[in-house]
């Protein structure tokens, strides 16, 4: 596969793994022995893949940008996440083919809005439970023990392993999500942002800050590369 | 303590993560094309016959990460505690999972 | 084939709200303080180790629905009210530092769960 045989021409194929890997194969076994054995359905499966390619942080990025630039807006974030959803596309109950919501992700969308002495930052404990409609699949590094077990116990912590020192008189609020209820954090706009439109403004909103472990800055629209860390302090309490 | 595997294991040492993949061929996208598909297979068994609920799938995934799993990367620690789990719950045996490797294989290979 | 014990009902209403009103009259309101039962966990909870015996306030009735811990074996007959409380971290966590006392953590439980204070 010689791309600079086509440079000239400038018909370079966008590079592709060209080798079948011994864990591709164990993922279509591992499924395929379940739809052989009649725990799902290739349909049931094929359902989840087409709803799963749909969701992304986009549109909760687009919420908080249209949030800070219209108080109303704002306000229905906080009286009715689900009607405020659908203004960026998110159907929390139509969506998937059951029409009442995921098993897994509910109907009950909440906006955490952030204030200027009160930052709030999302967990799951238990399962790393994440509003997947809204903001996509949750990173690796939300799903580890690491974040789940220390994020409630020694957020500041954590926090600061993300790059987020905040001052004393800043309440941190974690919120567990171990119920049906499913978090998204709005940041505070930050400065250096004025006359920006709703699309610049939704660009620096990352999946990093709805989460709450970071906070949206002028300068950036990617989040950090995240390393998973071994845990300073001992599981369990 | 979880027992491992002997299947599992040796897919876990010789199998080629796709962290190196990606960098070997030059690929920026940051998962496997199978992750969206393992992501599916982990909702619809919550859905389904209730074989691997997903609370306790997930403790599982911890522990079995956690004691095995360690040194290999996400999401194919994924992958390998999922089929862990399925095999000491015997939803499938580790004969059944080997035999269809070896057809997938041959098929996917074929094409 | 989606398994659902509610699926007529939920259907183009969403989980949880399918069960609104189903609760009754919900025993607290925001602003009351509350502590944790340590009640005993039969096989499955949704309520953490750590809230256990902690004192909380209420700052939402955020939902009627059956417990987690019902809903786990397709009970839904008795759904509950939910609230979202705010705990003091320093309550929490002995050795949390007292300088960080303004810290709280906000998570939901089911009326079962709590007792006024």
């Amino acid at each position: 596969m010689s791309n600079s045989d086509n440079h000239d021409h400038d018909h370079t194929a966008a590079p592709m793994v060209e080798e079948i890997s011994d864990f591709e194969v164990l993922e279509v076994a591992v499924r395929e022995l379940c739809i052989e054995k009649g725990i799902f359905t290739q349909d049931d499966h094929n359902q989840w893949t087409e709803y799963m390619h749909t969701l992304g942080p986009l549109p909760a990025g687009r919420l908080v940008a249209k949030a800070w630039l219209d108080d109303d807006y704002k306000q229905l974030c906080i009286d009715d996440p689900v009607k405020a959803s659908l203004e960026v596309g998110v159907d929390w109950v139509n969506s998937m083919p059951s029409k009442f919501g995921t098993p897994s992700d509910y109907c009950n969308p909440r906006i955490l809005v952030d204030e200027p002495k009160v930052k709030h930052v999302v967990v799951c404990t238990l399962c790393s439970c994440y509003p997947r409609p809204i903001l996509g699949q949750s990173p690796e590094w939300y799903r580890t023990p690491n974040y789940r077990r220390r994020m409630v116990r020694w957020p500041r912590q954590v926090l600061s392993e993300f790059g987020l020192q905040l001052p004393e008189d800043v309440e941190i609020r974690v919120a567990d999500s171990n119920q049906k209820t499913r978090y998204v954090v709005m940041p505070t706009r930050p400065e250096g942002t004025d006359g920006w439109s709703e699309d610049q403004l939704a660009e620096i909103v990352t999946r990093d800050c709805l989460i709450g472990v970071a906070m949206p800055r002028a300068d950036r629209k990617v989040d950090d590369k995240r390393h998973v860390h071994k845990a300073i302090h001992p599981y369990g309490h | 303590m979880s027992k491992p595997i002997p299947l599992l294991d040796k897919i876990g040492e010789e199998g080629r993560v796709w962290n190196d993949l990606r960098e070997e061929y030059g690929v920026e996208n940051p998962d496997p094309p199978w992750r969206v598909t393992l992501e599916s297979t982990c909702e619809a068994l919550n859905e389904g016959a209730c074989v691997l609920p997903s609370l306790a799938r997930r403790d599982e995934e911890d522990d079995l990460v956690n004691e095995l799993y360690s040194h290999i990367p996400h999401p194919e620690r994924q992958l390998l505690a999922l089929a862990h789990s399925m095999i000491i719950r015997g939803i499938m045996t580790e004969e059944d999972l080997a035999h269809h490797i070896k057809v997938v294989e041959k098929r996917l290979n074929a094409a | 084939m989606i398994k659902s014990h509610h699926v007529e009902k939920a259907t183009g209403v969403g989980d949880p709200q399918c069960f609104k009103g189903e609760a009754g009259a919900a025993k607290f309101k925001v602003g009351d303080r509350v502590r944790i039962r340590n009640l005993p966990d039969i096989f499955y909870t949704r309520s953490q180790m750590y809230l256990r015996e902690a004192e909380a306030v209420v700052v939402k009735l955020v939902y009627e629905s059956p417990p987690a811990e019902d809903e786990a074996w397709d009970n839904t007959d008795s759904p509950e009210w939910f609230y979202s409380l705010l705990f003091k971290q320093t309550d929490l966590w002995p050795d949390y530092p007292q300088k960080f006392s303004g810290d709280t953590l906000e998570t939901e439980l089911s009326e079962r769960w709590l007792e006024a204070v």
